[in-house]
C-alpha cells in the first residue's frame, strides 16, 4: 500500500459493503411490496458493488490474493438476499402449518 | 401449499435440530483450528524461543529497524553489543527488570493514553518502537542534557512536566528512578519484536510539523 | 411481580444509569483533545478514558443480566432458582463498582507490584478493575450461571434458546479469567487478552444478545418458537463460523506469525455476510407485521440494532480489516470510530429496546405513548452517526499524515494531531457528544416516567 492510495482504497472498500447493504435492503423492500421496479433498483445497487469491485481490482495496490477474494465475495453477496428471503418464507410457512 | 412442499424437498431445513447440529459442528471445527494455530503462535511468541520475540537479554545489544526487501516489510535487526545503562544484564537480571517494567506500565495505566503494537489508546504516540525514535537524539538528549538515549528517557519519564513541548503534555506519574529505568529497558526490548512490518517506515519517513 | 423480574428491572435500571456515566466520561475525555493541559495532573486522560470504557463494559453486562433475569421466568414458567442470592449479589455488585470508580478517580495509580494489581488498577484495557473486584465479577457470573442451569433443571425444560444461552455462560466465564494474570511478555499478554476482548464482543455477547432478542421477538411480534430457533441456530453458526477465526484481525502486528494476516483478513472480511442477512430479516419482520405492535420504541430500537450492527461492525469494520489498510489505520481514531459504532449498534441499541419492553410490561402499559421517545431515538442515532463520522475523518487524516507519511514516530504523530482535518473532526465529535448526552437524558426520563406520567395527563393529551 502506498500513501496516495491508502484512503481511496479504504473508501472504496467501505462503498463496496455499503452497496451490498443497499442491495439487501432494497431487495427486501421490493419483495415485500412485490414490486418489480424496486427489485430492479436493488440489482442496480448490486451492479454498483460490481463497479466498485472493478475499481478496486483495476486501480488499487491491493495484493492479487485480496483482489481475487473481493471478486469471490462479490459473487457470494449476490446470493445472500434471495436465499435469506426464501428461507424466511419457508420458516414462516412452518408457523402456519402447525 | 407450495411453501410446505418446498420444506419437504429440503431435508431437515424445517427442523431446528438440523440447524443446531450444523451450528455445533461449525463451532467445534473453528475452535479446533484456533487451538492448533494457538499452539504454533505461542511458540513463535515466547521470548527467546527463536520465533518473533527475542530473549530479554537483547537489551544488551544494538537494535535497529530496517526495510527488508525480500519480505517487503520493516523488520528489527539485532546488532552487536550496546549496553543499557553501561551494564551487561544477566538472564536473571534482564527478567527481573522486565517484570518490573511491565508492572510499572500496568500500574500507571500507560495504555490508556499510549498504545503498544497499536493496542491501547490513541491520545499519545504508539510506544512499540519508541526506543528507536529519532527525537531522543535530536531533541530530548540536548533538552535533558543527558549523555545517552537511555538517560534521556529516564529523565523524561521521571519529569515529563518539565519538558512541555507539543500540543499535548504527559503528566508526571511519580516514577522512581528504578521504575523509570525498568520502563526504559522494557521499551528497548519491545522494539526488538518482529511485528510483520508495523509500524511501516518508522524513522525513515518525515513529515513537516 | 416475581423476584426474578424484579431483579431484571433493577439490573436494567442500573444499566441505563451506567450509560449516563459512560456518556459523561466520554464527553469529558473528548475535551482533552481540544484543550491543552486540561485537568493535567489532577484527573488525567487515561483515568477518564478508563472510567469511560469500564462503564461501557458494566453497562452492557448489567443490561444483559437484566434482560436474562426478566425473561427467564417467562421462558421456563417458574421462579428462578437461587434468586435470593442473585438479589443480594446485585447490591454487592453495585457497591463494588462504585468503590472501583472512586478508587480510579481518587487513588488513580497503585504501586508497581502485585499489591497495586490487587487493590487499585490492573492497567489492561477494558479490564482495569483491580483483582479483588474481578474476583467479585467471577462470583456474580457463577451465580448467574447457577440461576440459569438450576432453573432449567427444575423446570425440566431445555428450550433451544436456553440451550444457546447456557452455552454462552461457559465462554463468558472462561475467557474472563484472562483478566487475572499479567504475563511480562507483552506479545503473549496481548495474545490472550484478545481472546477475552474479541471473544466476548464478537462471539459470546453477540450470542447472548441474540438469545435475548429472540425472546424479545417472540413476545413483541408473536413470532413462533420454531422459527426463532432456526434463526438463532443459523446465527450461531454464522457468527462463530466467521468470528472465531476473525480473532485473527487482532493478530496482525503483535509479534504473531505471518499467516494471521491472511486468516484474520479473510475471516473478518466474511463477517459482514451474516450481518447482511440480518438486515433482510429485519425488513421482512417489519413488513410482515406491518409495524403492528404496542411498543413502537422497542420495535424501532430493534430495527436500529440490525442496521447499526451492519453499518458499525460490517461497513466500518470492513474498511480497515484488510492487512494492507490496517497497517496504517490500526490504533488511530479510525479504530475508535469503528469501536463506537459497533458497540452502540450491536449492544446499546438492543439493551434500550429491552428496557422499553420491560418498562411497558412491568408497569402494565397497554400502548407506549408520548413523544419523548422519538426525540431520544432521533437524537441518539443522529448524534452517534455524526460522532463516528467525525471520528472517521480524524482517523483517516491521522492514518494518512501520522502513519503513511510520518512513519508513526513522535514527530509523525504530533503532526497528525495538529492537522486541521484532524482537529475539526475532534471538535465535531465533542459537538455530537453533547447531542448524545442531551438525548440520553430524554431517554432516561422517558423510561423512568413511562406509564407513570401519562396517567396524570388528560386522555386527549395522552393519545398524541
Ligand atoms: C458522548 C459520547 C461519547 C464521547 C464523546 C466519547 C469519547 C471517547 C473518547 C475520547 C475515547 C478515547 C479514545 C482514545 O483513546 O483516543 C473513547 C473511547 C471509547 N469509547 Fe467513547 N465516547 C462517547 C460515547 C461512547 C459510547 C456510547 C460508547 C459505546 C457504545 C463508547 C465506547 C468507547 C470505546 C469502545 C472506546 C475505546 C475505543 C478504542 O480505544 O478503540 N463511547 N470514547
Ligand atoms: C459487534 C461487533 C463488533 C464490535 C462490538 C467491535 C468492536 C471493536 C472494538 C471496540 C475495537 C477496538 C479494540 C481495541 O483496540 O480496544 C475493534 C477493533 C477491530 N475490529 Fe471490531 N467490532 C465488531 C465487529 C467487527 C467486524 C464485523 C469486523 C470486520 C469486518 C471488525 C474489524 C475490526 C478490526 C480490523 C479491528 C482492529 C482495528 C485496529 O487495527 O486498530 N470488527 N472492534
Ligand atoms: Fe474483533
Amino acid at each position: 500500500m502506498n500513501a496516495t492510495w491508502l484512503l481511496p482504497t479504504a473508501i472504496l472498500l467501505g462503498i463496496y459493503v455499503l452497496c451490498a447493504g443497499c442491495y439487501g435492503l432494497v431487495y427486501a423492500l421490493g419483495r415485500l411490496r412485490e414490486s418489480r421496479k424496486v427489485t430492479r433498483t436493488a440489482y442496480g445497487f448490486y451492479a454498483m458493488q460490481g463497479l466498485t469491485t472493478l475499481l478496486l481490482v483495476a486501480l488499487t495496490p491491493l495484493a492479487w490474493g485480496w483482489k481475487l477474494f473481493l471478486v469471490a465475495c462479490f459473487l457470494v453477496y449476490a446470493a445472500i438476499p434471495p436465499i435469506t428471503w426464501r428461507q424466511l418464507e419457508r420458516t414462516h410457512a412452518l408457523e402456519h402449518e402447525s | 401449499m407450495p411453501e410446505s412442499t418446498a420444506v419437504v424437498f429440503e431435508p431437515g431445513a424445517g427442523d431446528p435440530r438440523f440447524w443446531r447440529d450444523g451450528a455445533i459442528a461449525t463451532t467445534a471445527f473453528m475452535l479446533l483450528v484456533l487451538l492448533l494455530l494457538t499452539v504454533d503462535s505461542l511458540r513463535v511468541l515466547t521470548e527467546g524461543g527463536g520465533g518473533n520475540v527475542p530473549a530479554y537479554t537483547v537489551i544488551n545489544q544494538k537494535i535497529t529497524y530496517e526495510f527488508d526487501a525480500a519480505s517487503n516489510m520493516d523488520k528489527p535487526v539485532i546488532g552487536g553489543e550496546e549496553l543499557l545503562f553501561g551494564h551487561r544484564y544477566s538472564e536473571a537480571e534482564a527478567k527481573a527488570i522486565m517484570d518490573k517494567g511491565k508492572l510499572v506500565i500496568q500500574s500507571r495505566s500507560c495504555i490508556n493514553c499510549h498504545a503498544f503494537f497499536g493496542n491501547g489508546a490513541y491520545y499519545a504516540p504508539d510506544l512499540t518502537k519508541a526506543w528507536l525514535d529519532p527525537t531522543w537524539e535530536k531533541m530530548w538528549m540536548p533538552m535533558t542534557q543527558a549523555k545517552t538515549r537511555e538517560d534521556a528517557m529516564v529523565q523524561f519519564l521521571m519529569h515529563p512536566d518539565r519538558y512541555p513541548t507539543w500540543a499535548r503534555q504527559m503528566p508526571n506519574l511519580n516514577l522512581s528512578e528504578e521504575e523509570a529505568r525498568a520502563v526504559t529497558a522494557y521499551l528497548k526490548w519491545i522494539s526488538s519484536v518482529q511485528t510483520n512490518g508495523f509500524p511501516a517506515g518508522f524513522g525513515r519517513r518525515e513529515v513537516a510539523r | 411481580m416475581n423476584q426474578s423480574k424484579k431483579l431484571g428491572v433493577q439490573y436494567l435500571t442500573a444499566s441505563i444509569v451506567m450509560m449516563g456515566a459512560l456518556l459523561l466520561f466520554g464527553l469529558l475525555a473528548s475535551i482533552f483533545y481540544l484543550k491543552y493541559g486540561f485537568l493535567l495532573g489532577k484527573l488525567d486522560f487515561n483515568i477518564v478514558k478508563q472510567v469511560h470504557i469500564n462503564a461501557l463494559i458494566i453497562a452492557c453486562l448489567w443490561g444483559f443480566m437484566g434482560a436474562i433475569y426478566w425473561f427467564l421466568p417467562d421462558e421456563l414458567g417458574i421462579e428462578t432458582v437461587g434468586i435470593g442470592l442473585a438479589r443480594l449479589l446485585f447490591w454487592v455488585f453495585v457497591a463494588a463498582v462504585a468503590v472501583v470508580v472512586v478508587v480510579f478517580i481518587f487513588v488513580q495509580y497503585g504501586s508497581s507490584d502485585e499489591s497495586g494489581m490487587w487493590l487499585v488498577n490492573q492497567g489492561r484495557k477494558y479490564v482495569e478493575a483491580p483483582r479483588w473486584a474481578a474476583v467479585g465479577i467471577v462470583a456474580v457470573f457463577l451465580t448467574l450461571a447457577y440461576n440459569i442451569f438450576a432453573s432449567v433443571a427444575k423446570a425440566r425444560k431445555v428450550t433451544g434458546i436456553m440451550g444457546v444461552l447456557m452455552t454462552t455462560m461457559i465462554p463468558l466465564i472462561a475467557v474472563y479469567l484472562i483478566a487475572f494474570p499479567a504475563p511480562t511478555n507483552m506479545s503473549v499478554d496481548l495474545y490472550w487478552w484478545w481472546w477475552l476482548v474479541h471473544m466476548w464482543v464478537e462471539a459470546t455477547w453477540e450470542l447472548m444478545i441474540g438469545c435475548i432478542l429472540a425472546l424479545a421477538l417472540m413476545k413483541l411480534l408473536g413470532t413462533s418458537r420454531k422459527v426463532v430457533e432456526i434463526w438463532l441456530y443459523l446465527e450461531v453458526a454464522l457468527v462463530l463460523g466467521t468470528g472465531i477465526l476473525g480473532l485473527g484481525h487482532h493478530y496482525f502486528w503483535i509479534g504473531t506469525p505471518q499467516y494471521w494476516l491472511s486468516i484474520g483478513g479473510i475471516f473478518s472480511a466474511l463477517e459482514p455476510l451474516p450481518l447482511l442477512g440480518m438486515v433482510v430479516h429485519a425488513i421482512y419482520d417489519a413488513g410482515k407485521h406491518q409495524m403492528k405492535t404496542h411498543n413502537k420504541p422497542a420495535f424501532l430500537w430493534l430495527i436500529a440494532e440490525a442496521f447499526g450492527n451492519f453499518i458499525g461492525a460490517g461497513i466500518w469494520g470492513f474498511m480497515m480489516t484488510l492487512p494492507q489498510i490496517n497497517l496504517y489505520s490500526h490504533g488511530t481514531q479510525w479504530t475508535v470510530s469503528h469501536g463506537h459504532f459497533a458497540f452502540y449498534g450491536a449492544y446499546i441499541t438492543g439493551i434500550i429496546a429491552v428496557a422499553y419492553m420491560v418498562a411497558q410490561e412491568s408497569r402494565g402499559i397497554r400502548e407506549v405513548q408520548g413523544n419523548a421517545w422519538k426525540w431520544a431515538f432521533a437524537g441518539l442515532n443522529i448524534g452517534m452517526v455524526g460522532m463516528v463520522g467525525a471520528l472517521l475523518v480524524s482517523g483517516m487524516s491521522e492514518a494518512f499524515i501520522g502513519r503513511a507519511l510520518g512513519g508513526s514516530t513522535l514527530d509523525g504523530f504530533m503532526a497528525s494531531q495538529s492537522n486541521s482535518w484532524f482537529m475539526q473532526g475532534m471538535i465535531a465529535r465533542t459537538g455530537f457528544g453533547v447531542i448524545i448526552v442531551a438525548s440520553y437524558f430524554i431517554l432516561a426520563w422517558d423510561l423512568l416516567t413511562l406509564g407513570r406520567r401519562s396517567e396524570k395527563l388528560s386522555p386527549a393529551l395522552a393519545t398524541t
